[in-house]
């Protein structure tokens, strides 16, 4: 076999048009990387907000939290419910909930955006274990006091520790707390008191969701079955990772294919560049393959050893495509969900899965990039090659 | 033959090398007119929204109504010429889970004269307006859904929840090219009488649509709307489709962004193939340019010879990428787009200056990609270059 030192040597000889391939194929590799690691931020996100353990109920019919309505005196129903998991003193773990979307000013670009605004009651921090409060302090039941997802925390008017908004006129809703919850769907909401909620947005005496905690996931069925039982009150239970799933398919497969099918077309680009080069490199080194030929080594071993070449080409653009899309790690991505109607702020999670596919995607451009002149390489007669 | 007919014919001396670089330019113009055409087909909604409408709702979030005696009032304020309400219904056909389209229910008396640009065939129009449970859908819709006028449908509401029943009455077009032609209409009235007597959603609307005389006093006039009703319990927020428009893109605008770094990103792309291709057939014609200096020809012949023929590629790869992305992009990818998203995409075209754009910023890159090239080959000293091996 021909030493791969060869083929880097002449890859160092020459720098410009190597530069050049390598550029493209990490520019490719970059997009696609980018666009995984959105996809996997979307999914992480949303995913995050829901647990296997915990069950959400909605009225039948409704797909989201948003268009959901169920009466007040019904919770008491469902946390009555088989499954549902017991404090020390007998009290059933759930909560009932209103989720509203509200219009506000976008800070830094004209226009106005949607913002989730979640009407909880006290005992939500018991519930949703992971919420902490990372400025300012907790709200004041029963008060028009609010705390803000961190991720929202800026990005509207009037959404940062101190400041105001109005949900009804002469109300200000007054922000004193900033939390987070483990990087999940709920840093991009705004949590108030219940009634407050309720009476700002016509709700009155409903909830628009209903959680609860399961003694373990497998109590789900059962839990499910009794829930749903009663025809009359028309309620639909799921698991909390499995609603956070479906809200985030359609967001993630929109990034998913846009973001593939720009790849591919951007692959092919690349692939034809990387052609070039090889071509042309082989091309002037007619007399070098000749040489190698007349030294003994095969056809095949000079197949191989320009197909590594140009995997190796491709190699080099997929590290430096897959190191630049790592420095997207810190960039936070606003962006509309379309199951909520609403913003929701999502950044690139990169995973080993994610930075592995965009390498292998690399090496098979540049194996197929280098295919064919690396065949035509093969193909040189040593004679006439050497006489040129 | 002139210096630039000899560098024209440069193009096809290394013919494999010239046919992969032309095919690479091709495919980055393809990809770069598709991304324009996806970014176009987003604002076009609102640049083609019709100007002399504006749309009132209500001033905190859109999920909550306005009182139907709203109406009355809008339409009294001067400049309204008229007004027609309108509830998001948000039903599903049970059959097609998975297609979403819009259904609303609106106010038929006023619907025809709102919303102009709704074409109907006056039989069917009669037929819908005299029929409590008739429907009228888009002809997308019902294309894709294979309803025709006279069929019994079934809807699932996910806000008004149960099964509701229709007639399919009349199928619509549009006189104007971005209206959604996947829409589902029908009366409010059937939807406000099927609500049980004091239901907290009877006798509310989602909207009201009004349509004005002077396109140029929209703002104005959505000024003088939301003053009215500023010490009312319910206040309103008012704004031209337009604006509407402009704000739902302003929840895409990251999206949007990306879309259009992407777009240049090709063009980076398309110059590192072109530029690298140049380089290499300059590099390789030392000797050639050595003998053409030797014979008299002077420093910048030489760089208008590699100029001219990375110029020739860029054309040649612009030219055949707009061929190739009329077919792809408007005849495939469009038509698809239309029928399976026309939320999203009424109207998915490629825009003219789209494709003067793709094919001129081809050009430009290529001069640009030759510039460095031509630059080298031109300070090339006679005596080395006629005495450079390889």
């Amino acid at each position: 076999m021909i030493p791969i030192a060869y083929n880097l040597r002449s890859m160092a000889v020459r720098r410009t048009t190597t530069l050049a391939s390598v550029l493209g194929i990490a520019l490719v590799v970059f997009v696609l990387a980018a666009a995984l690691m959105l996809s996997h931020g979307i999914k992480e996100t949303l995913g995050r907000s829901g647990g296997s353990d915990v069950a959400v109920v909605l009225r039948k019919g409704s797909d989201a939290e948003l268009g959901s309505s169920i009466e007040t005196p019904t919770l008491a129903l469902i946390l009555s419910a088989p499954g549902v998991k017991r404090d020390e003193h007998g009290n059933a773990l759930g909560l009932g909930e209103v989720l509203v979307v509200a219009t506000m000013d976008k800070v830094g670009f004209a226009g106005v955006s949607n913002v989730q605004i979640r009407g909880v009651p006290d005992s939500v921090m018991q519930f949703r274990k992971g919420v902490q409060i990372v400025d300012g302090r907790r709200a004041q039941p029963g008060t028009d006091e609010v705390i803000i997802g961190q991720r929202l925390r800026g990005r509207f008017k009037g959404l940062e520790l101190g400041q105001t908004f109005e949900l009804r006129k002469n109300r200000p809703a007054r922000v004193v707390g900033v939390f987070t919850h483990e990087g999940s769907s709920h840093e991009s909401e705004v949590w108030a008191d219940l009634d407050a909620v309720r009476a700002a947005f016509g709700r009155s005496g409903l909830f628009t969701a209903v959680r609860v905690q399961l003694e373990s996931p497998s109590k789900f069925e059962a839990f499910e079955a009794v829930v749903e039982q009663d025809k009359q009150l028309g309620l639909d239970a799921l698991r909390e990772d499995r609603y956070y799933e479906k809200q985030s398919e359609g967001t993630s497969l929109f990034v998913t294919a846009l973001g593939s099918v720009i790849a591919v077309i951007f692959a092919i680009g690349a692939m034809i560049g990387a052609m070039i080069t090889m071509y042309a490199s082989i091309a002037s080194r007619g007399r070098e393959i000749g040489t190698l030929r007349a030294l003994g080594f095969s056809r095949r071993s000079i197949l191989l050893s320009f197909l590594l070449e140009a995997l190796a080409l491709a190699l080099l653009g997929g590290v430096l495509g897959v190191l630049a899309s790592l420095l997207l790690g810190s960039v936070k991505f606003s962006m509309m969900n379309f199951a909520s109607w609403s913003e929701i702020v999502f950044s690139f999670t990169p995973t080993p899965g994610i930075l592995l596919t965009a390498l292998v995607f690399a090496g098979i451009m540049g194996l197929c990039g280098g295919f064919f002149p690396a065949l035509q390489a093969a193909r040189i007669s040593p004679v006439r090659a050497m006489r040129e | 033959m002139n210096l630039v007919g000899v560098s024209v014919k440069n193009v096809g001396r290394n013919k494999l090398r010239t046919l992969l670089t032309v095919l690479g330019i091709a495919v980055a113009v393809v990809a770069f007119v598709l991304l324009r055409t996806v970014l176009n087909a987003w604002t076009v909604g609102a640049d083609f929204a019709a100007k002399d409408r504006i749309g009132t709702r209500n001033k905190v979030t859109f999920i909550m109504p306005l009182p139907k005696r709203y109406l009355e009032t809008i339409r009294s304020v001067p400049g309204v010429v008229d007004s027609c309400y309108a509830s998001w219904f948000g039903g599903k056909d049970p059959n097609h889970e998975r297609e979403f389209f819009a259904s609303m229910a609106v106010q038929t008396q006023t619907f025809f004269s709102v919303f102009d640009e709704i074409v109907v065939a006056p039989a069917d129009k009669e037929r819908w307006l005299g029929d409590r449970k008739g429907a009228l859908v888009g002809d997308v819709l019902a294309r894709k859904l294979g309803w025709k006028v006279g069929d019994k449908v079934t809807l699932t509401g996910s806000i008004y929840p149960g099964d509701w029943q229709f007639q399919i009455d009349g199928i619509y077009g549009a006189t104007r090219k971005v209206v959604d032609r996947s829409s589902f209409f029908f009366h409010w009235d059937y939807l406000n009488e099927s609500l049980p007597e004091g239901a907290r959603q009877r006798d509310q609307i989602g909207w009201v649509t009004s349509r004005i005389k002077d396109p140029g006093r929209a703002a104005d006039i959505s000024q003088a709307i939301d003053k009215i009703f500023d010490d009312q319990e319910i206040q309103t927020l008012s704004m031209s489709e337009r604006a509407m428009n402009m704000s739902f893109l302003g929840m895409l605008s990251t999206v949007l962004k990306a879309i259009d770094i992407i777009s240049l990103v090709i063009l980076a792309i398309m110059m590192l193939i072109l530029g690298n291709t140049i380089a290499m057939g300059a590099r390789e014609r030392t000797r050639e340019f050595g003998v053409m200096r030797a014979i008299g020809f002077l420093p910048h012949h030489i760089a208008i010879s590699v100029l001219a023929e990375s110029l020739a590629v860029g054309a040649l790869g612009g030219c055949l990428g707009l061929f190739l992305a009329y077919p792809l992009v408007q005849g495939g990818m469009g038509r698809w787009l239309e029928e399976n998203m026309g939320s999203f995409f009424p109207y998915f075209h490629i825009a003219e200056t789209t494709a003067l754009a793709a094919v001129g910023l081809a050009l430009l890159l290529a001069l640009i990609a030759g510039l460095l090239p031509a630059y080298r080959a031109s300070r090339l000293h006679v005596i080395e270059s006629l005495r450079r091996v390889g």
